[in-house]
């Protein structure tokens, strides 16, 4: 029940943080007996376990696909997979990461099946009606993510993972299946391609 | 759970990245926003555990029982040769033997990391 406390981390005070520092250390006890338990079979473990990373993952899956639904779909799929997968779990990294290297790869999976026009149509769709339901609550769109949308995922991904997320390159190379130097260049030319596409955007 | 720390980032970013950077993670934030998650309460989650794991384990089952009948009848045909024609078994060793080298020797696809 204490994951929720930190989901949004950056907007905290110093003193929040401290103490939310303090619940962090007894969520991840609480964690390693659910992960103990869950793996010894424990159903309600399990499923504690899955509440209590659901948001966390939905989320993720959001800001890498752009696209509610599919976001909505692989959740479910990622979930199915940790259940199946439970035993091989080593906890060499948090769980949460876990879950993002599986959300991860099923998607890459997901998107190597698909023909890029088929992508790129459902790309431009799922926008297009995000775009909707933001002049509809007369917020303003961000074009960032036009210009993310624009990029493969493959370059996405890291981006997200990177200056999001802040995970190291390393730990990004181990949930993606690629080279830590592969990572570092598609992140670092990336970044500068959205720096180019935003300032385009702006002299328009 | 989310790190959300560039400082710590294993690089230096410049002005104009660093610039990039905000205004990925407000782009990015402004998607939380607009898209407010609601997390099913813990009987969704364990009827779905329960239900994944009945699926799973039926599946195990049906590999186990497949595995088990496709031994029995290879080795069925194996008993059966030997039995009745040993000489046409040992052919069949024989030119095993002889393409094994063929089937180890191929070359294999390389995993690229790209």
């Amino acid at each position: 029940m204490y994951f929720f406390y930190f989901e949004n981390e950056r907007s905290l005070l110093v003193n929040r943080i401290t103490y939310k520092s303090l619940l962090y250390g007894v969520d991840l006890m609480d964690e390693q007996d659910l992960i103990r338990k869950a793996k010894k079979g424990d159903t309600l473990a399990l499923s504690k376990l899955l509440q209590q990373n659901y948001s966390f993952l939905v989320k993720y899956l959001m800001k890498i696909t752009l696209h509610p639904q599919i976001a909505e779909d692989l959740t479910q799929e990622t979930m199915m997979k940790c259940i199946e997968k439970i035993q091989l779990y080593n906890g060499e990294s948090k769980f949460s990461s876990w879950l993002i290297t599986i959300a991860t790869n099923l998607y890459i999976d997901q998107q190597r099946r698909k023909k890029r026009e088929k992508k790129w149509l459902e790309q431009e769709q799922a926008l297009r009606k995000m775009k909707w339901n933001a002049t509809n609550r007369n917020e303003e769109w961000n074009d960032v993510l036009d210009v993310l949308a624009q990029i493969n995922e493959e370059i996405r991904m890291p981006i997200v993972l990177k200056h999001y997320y802040g995970y190291s390159y390393k730990e990004i190379g181990k949930m993606m299946g690629i080279a830590e130097g592969t990572v570092k260049s598609r992140v670092s030319k990336g970044l500068k391609n959205v720096r180019e596409e935003l300032a385009g955007i702006e002299e328009e | 759970m989310k790190k959300n720390d560039s400082k710590n980032s294993d690089i230096k970013l410049d002005d104009e990245d660093e610039l990039t950077v905000n205004q990925l993670i407000d782009g990015l934030e402004k998607l939380d926003e607009w898209n407010p998650v609601s997390t099913p309460n813990l009987q969704w989650f364990q009827a779905n555990v329960e239900l994944e794991k009945k699926r799973i384990r039926k599946k195990q089952w049906k590999d186990l029982l497949t595995f088990i009948s496709v031994a029995v009848l290879a080795l069925s045909v194996v008993i059966a040769v030997v039995y009745r024609q040993p000489i046409l078994f040992l052919y069949f060793q024989l030119v095993g033997i002889i393409l094994l080298p063929l089937a180890l020797n191929k070359t294999r696809k390389k995993v690229s990391n790209e």
